[in-house]
């Protein structure tokens, strides 16, 4: 039983990235038929032979001197080599290397997002949870208000001024000479977590009060069950019940929840990445956005789906080895 | 006790637009929505009155980068000494129109699909519900960037590529809405009187998910006015308006932060901030009124599942849960399968 669902979810979650890859290969063919003509566009002094000798050796080289579906064909037969394609900046970079060039400066920001965030929500969560309906419980109330309304990059833009340009606590922007210095010492070390400080902060803010909504609720749900009722009839002090019996059960909807967000983590940081000028996978995107380079943009399109997929996936199965009581059928 | 089937009663309570407007207008939260809703659509349609100068105004190079004073009550831009009160005030033209005209085009599209997933079942339910397994995989945001650069950048392009990705969510709402409307007496009663399917769909189950449309029609503008302001602050919204996300933009590239001019970035996250914050009151509340069943204290959560298209599918999944208790539908096999997947 158990077994065949886990199949079963295994080849539901290929299937879709299947359909996610088509989809990537054909969207940006909507626009670019020949990228000879859109790359090169013919210059002076140029005669017609040569502007064609030029734009046959383009199409070769971005592989477009065959028909759609031989181009999908080596598509797919480059994936399965690991090969996103190639880029088409200067010096012909594969996609592969740049992503991973900036993968690990996303990481930095959405590893200690999450963390920070899961951290201070499950805390504020709980204490809401536990001074239901006192002070606390409404500040928490108030802050989400404003915060889903609150645009992440406008909070961004108010820490930056007050905190980076009028206190001078941290730096504004990004030091641009981050990423090269970087050489594992100390100082370089630190110099990443000064400057990740703001970019860290205003992406936690969303996540602190999601988390501690999501937390505080479950908590309150799970305090009304029957058990939590026994186990304080029983007489257990009040901490055991809570880290025992509440807490336990009342993480699983978080659980949910950290599932789906780590499918969005490395893509959520674009607008953040943007306003700090931060070099990860979000300024990457952008910066193959403004120069056209297509096949850049759809190879990061699909690394964050594959990603998005692969963590939907993990967070079903987890959730039928974390809650027992989940049934594992077809129907229900 | 017997308990009648929770989901008819909801649906049962929906009714027209104007007793929408007043039962809103009953809820001390839902007033100040509406207030706020319709103050900001007024300044949006007398903006050429209101605005004490021409937004558009690249000329004044006389009046760069001046402090809040009487004459500019928000000072004016650093780079070309556009007036920001008058570029505030043009903006929630953007941000109104991008926000309703996409929550509205959704609700007719997320309708469309979800009912007919729901009540003709089968091969078009599957497909249904494969394209929106699909829509929430990839990422959204740069999805967008890449079709707004392959389809060019005007608000057209932005408004429909928001509308065909966006309609998953209300479409599987309100596809388990349908899955038990579809078993009423009332459908039963039209399907035996040989009603066509059309009939059937648009004049007796349309009506009945018509709280949920409006619902979701305000909680989705709430969202896509965030998102159009994100778009347009990456420089990917129509480059001959004028937006909030737009300005705040120009705000960071113009200095704003440096030299101190903290009005022209507080001015338009304020601008974000009512919009959004209006649309979304309206939301939760009609959510309150129709669905009394949903505590007041925990509709934050709600909204922030709601962003994440799956918090409804919970509620109904719960109700569906108790109501099992009592009745088994006859339709089984179409039941949304939880599982877990997406909640």
């Amino acid at each position: 039983m158990k077994r065949s669902y886990v199949i079963k979810r295994i080849v539901y979650a290929v299937f879709i990235f299947f359909v996610v890859l088509t989809l990537n290969f054909f969207i940006p063919r909507i626009g670019v038929q020949d990228p000879a003509e859109r790359y090169y566009p013919p210059q002076g002094g140029m005669s017609t032979i040569e502007y064609e000798i030029i734009k046959q050796f383009t199409r070769e080289q971005y592989g477009f001197d065959v028909s759609t579906f031989q181009q999908y064909v080596r598509y797919l037969q480059g994936l399965l080599r690991l090969d996103l394609g190639t880029s088409l900046r200067s010096g012909s970079p594969k996609v592969t290397t740049l992503i991973a060039q900036r993968l690990p400066w996303t990481l930095v920001l959405s590893v200690s997002t999450l963390v920070i965030s899961l951290v201070i929500g499950l805390l504020c969560g709980t204490l809401a949870a536990w001074k239901r309906g006192r002070w606390q419980d409404t500040l928490l109330l108030n802050a989400s208000t404003i915060s889903v309304a609150l645009p992440s990059f406008f909070i961004a833009l108010m820490l930056s001024f007050y905190l980076g340009f009028r206190l001078e606590l941290f730096p504004a922007y990004t030091n641009p000479n981050m990423v090269a210095q970087f050489d594992w010492g100390w100082g370089a070390i630190r110099m990443v977590f000064t400057n990740a400080a703001l970019p860290i902060m205003s992406m936690s803010l969303g996540g602190i009060i999601g988390y501690s909504q999501i937390t505080r609720n479950s908590v309150i749900a799970v305090t009304n069950e029957d058990y939590v009722i026994t186990a304080r009839a029983k007489g257990l002090p009040q901490a055991t019940v809570l880290y025992k019996h509440v807490l336990r059960n009342a993480l699983l909807p978080l659980a949910t929840s950290i599932g789906m967000n780590i499918g969005g983590l490395i893509g959520g940081a674009i607008i953040i990445e943007q306003v700090f000028n931060w070099q990860g996978m979000g300024t990457l995107f952008l910066e193959a956005n403004s120069t056209k380079d297509y096949p850049l943009m759809m190879g990061i399109m699909l690394f964050l789906s594959a990603f998005a997929i692969l963590a939907n996936l993990v967070t079903e199965l987890l959730y039928v080895i974390l809650d027992p009581r989940v049934t594992v059928g077809d129907k229900r | 006790m017997s308990r009648p089937n929770v989901l008819l009663q909801v649906a049962q309570r929906g009714g027209s637009l104007v007793s929408f407007v007043r039962k809103l207008w009953q809820h001390p939260q839902g007033r100040l929505g509406l207030i706020l809703a319709g103050w900001l659509v007024l300044v949006a349609i007398l903006a050429p009155i209101l605005a004490p100068y021409d937004p558009y105004d690249v000329t004044q190079r006389a009046a760069k980068g001046l402090r809040p004073s009487w004459q500019h009550p928000l000072g004016t831009t650093t780079t070309t000494g556009q007036d920001i009160f008058s570029m505030l005030i043009y903006g929630s033209r953007v941000s109104l129109m991008i926000g309703i005209g996409t929550g509205v085009a959704l609700a007719f599209l997320g309708a469309l699909m979800g009912v007919m997933a729901g009540y003709l079942g089968g091969f078009v339910d599957n497909l249904i519900m494969r394209v929106v397994d699909v829509m929430l995989v990839i990422p959204t945001l740069p999805l967008i960037i890449v079709l707004t650069s392959l389809l060019g950048r005007s608000y057209f392009v932005i408004v429909l590529v928001f509308v065909i990705f966006g309609w998953t969510g209300l479409a599987r709402v309100i596809r388990s809405l349908v899955l038990v409307l579809k078993n009423s007496n009332y459908v039963k009663a039209a399907e035996l009187a040989g009603a066509s399917r059309w009939y059937i769909m648009t004049k007796h189950i349309l009506p009945g998910t018509s709280h949920l449309i409006i619902m979701n029609t305000a909680l989705t503008s709430a969202g896509i006015m965030v998102a159009e302001a994100g778009l347009s602050f990456l420089g990917l919204g129509d480059p001959t308006a004028i937006s909030w996300g737009k300005m705040l933009a120009e705000a960071q590239g113009g200095g704003a932060l440096l030299f101190g001019a903290w009005w022209w970035i507080i001015a338009p996250g304020i601008g974000i901030f009512l919009s959004v914050f209006s649309f979304m009151r309206i939301g939760i509340v009609i959510e309150e009124v129709f669905n009394p069943r949903m505590k007041a204290s925990s509709s934050i959560y709600k909204l922030f599942k709601h962003l994440n298209n799956t918090y409804l599918d919970e509620v109904f999944r719960s109700m569906e849960e108790e109501e099992t208790l009592v009745r088994e539908p006859p339709d089984r096999s179409n039941a949304p399968t939880p599982e877990g997947c997406h909640g």
